[in-house]
């Protein structure tokens, strides 16, 4: 007769029971009788969202200050037995460390508005290129393609240690890394689908990762990647749809800038909602981000970063000159978008920028 | 149909309702759109919005202020609007130098603003709906008022 553990043999005995007897349990049933009942309605035909849940209320819908102690996986609103076991991981467990009002509106955006690389991309249109544009824009998804997943390691680098009882952030976040995903593999698949290739990388481009990745907490990495570093990102995305070459390129960029929009918009609603609980934190954010500026004013001095898109805007590699006349106008739009988020957060840097708000002529 | 006024934006809207699987695929969208469109001696304003998949309609504003809460303003003139809806019908949809970013990201000839930044934001964050919504002037007829008509 085959011999199980003390542990395998409790789940015969129960099954045998089960079988012999007809003894069940069936105590779940009666479990967390505030919680039955709820009837969740969609706002409207966009389906049944998370933050239609949320409108329920209750231990369902109103998110605690702080997470739950349990420290399991259990979800919020269900009753949690006293024995299940924490997992020890989850030490994110203040509220104002995560959350944003618009977090599960974003994720319910999120998951509408995924796309594919490999199916909403009109590749068949790629056309060849003279040899300084296509190397241009091969350059352009080199860096890109190096520097997107950074916005995918980052919050994976938190998301393990956050309290379930804030699930729409680790949902949203999830999304991020999603999108993030795709942007990578999209720029990689552009450089590699026209007769060009991967070009050069960024050492300076790694100075400002290294910064996101290294940040001390969630927030100070959230501040330096969503608002600082998406936000300069996403004038690039709207940077590159301009300067496209074709149709394959025009809906690349718009695709990405959608995304990283989205991602803008937690972050900056995130660090508005972190300031109104921890306003004496503010310093702390100045600091960080006046480092992340001049780690991102540094990119403009390396030529793989800089040049590529001089030369996509002025036309061609004998009009890069032209071309930079025309990024210094976007440096500056760049910049001013960047404080105006800030603003929106609670954040004035206006007098306190550590980079200048012109470039000059 | 004639442009600007309320039944040609009300036509966009409608390639929009009446092609549902196509803007379900793009995903949702929350915005009010003013479309400013700019006159030597004054300007006029019609509101576009869109909850969720649907277009919900389109209205002429008597003033800029008249708009929906965190409407975003996408403003220009006249002949700028002309000639990206003539592009628009000639192409069946904007070529690569007519599309709203392009035509946006240097705020001439065309700009985008909104009360805060996170507004002027979900330009962006729709474009794509956005650019779609408009390229559908490719699918009708549309005769262009003359500048002076205001």
């Amino acid at each position: 007769m085959q011999r199980f553990s003390q542990k395998v043999q409790e789940v015969l005995d129960y099954a045998a029971d089960i079988r012999n007897r007809g003894t069940v349990d069936l105590s779940w049933m009666s479990a967390n009788p505030t919680g039955w009942g709820a009837r969740a309605k969609p706002r409207d035909d966009r389906g049944l969202g998370l933050e239609d849940i949320n409108q329920i209320g209750g231990r369902y819908g109103a998110v605690p200050d702080y997470g739950d102690a349990h420290g399991s996986m259990a979800p919020r609103g269900c009753e949690v037995p006293a024995n299940t076991p924490s997992l020890g991981c989850y030490d994110i467990n203040d509220k104002s460390l995560v959350w944003a009002d618009n977090v599960a509106l974003l994720y319910d955006e999120a998951v509408a508005r995924q796309w594919s690389s490999a199916r909403d991309i009109p590749w068949d249109q790629l056309k060849p290129l003279p040899d300084d544009l296509e190397k241009a824009m091969c350059q352009l998804c080199t860096t890109l393609t190096e520097v997107e997943f950074i916005a995918a390691d980052m919050p994976a680098k938190w998301m393990w240690r956050i309290n379930h009882d804030f699930h729409e952030v680790k949902c949203f976040l999830a999304t991020q890394i999603a999108d993030e995903a795709r942007h990578l593999d999209v720029f990689r698949k552009r450089a590699l689908a026209n007769g060009g290739g991967l070009l050069k990388a960024s050492p300076a481009n790694e100075q400002i990762l290294r910064a996101i990745i290294e940040a001390p907490d969630y927030t100070t990495a959230s501040s330096l990647m969503h608002i600082l570093a998406e936000g300069f990102v996403l004038t690039l995305f709207r940077n590159g749809e301009m300067l496209a070459l074709n149709e394959v390129e025009k809906k690349i960029f718009r695709l990405c800038m959608q995304d990283e929009a989205r991602h803008v918009a937690y972050g900056t609603m995130h660090l508005k909602y972190f300031l109104e609980k921890r306003p004496e934190r503010a310093e702390q954010i100045h600091s960080i981000l006046a480092a992340g500026e001049e780690a991102i004013f540094a990119l403009t001095l390396e030529p793989q970063t800089a040049e590529p898109r001089a030369i996509l805007a002025g036309g061609g590699v004998d009009r890069i000159l032209e071309g930079f006349a025309k990024l210094s106008y976007l440096y500056t739009k760049q910049v001013r978008e960047y404080l105006h988020r800030l603003k929106v957060a609670g954040l004035d840097r206006s007098t306190r920028i550590a980079i200048p708000i012109e470039l000059p002529n | 149909m004639l442009f600007p006024s309320v039944e040609w934006f009300s036509a966009l809207g409608q390639a929009v309702n009446s092609d549902a699987e196509r803007f379900r695929r793009l995903g949702t969208v929350d915005i009010a759109l003013v479309a400013k469109i700019d006159y030597p001696a004054a300007s006029r304003y019609f509101e576009i919005a869109f909850a969720g998949y649907r277009f919900l309609g389109a209205r002429e504003l008597p003033r800029l202020q008249a708009a929906a809460p965190g409407a975003v303003v996408l403003e220009g003139p006249f002949e700028t609007w002309r000639e990206m809806v003539e592009n628009i019908q000639a192409n069946g949809k904007a070529d690569l130098a007519h599309t709203l970013n392009t035509l946006t990201l240097y705020d001439t000839p065309m700009r985008v603003d909104a009360a805060n930044q996170l507004d002027t934001d979900l330009f962006y964050r729709y474009q794509q709906n956005l650019q779609e919504f408009f390229d559908s002037a490719g699918k009708f007829p549309t005769e262009v008022a003359a500048a002076e008509a205001r």
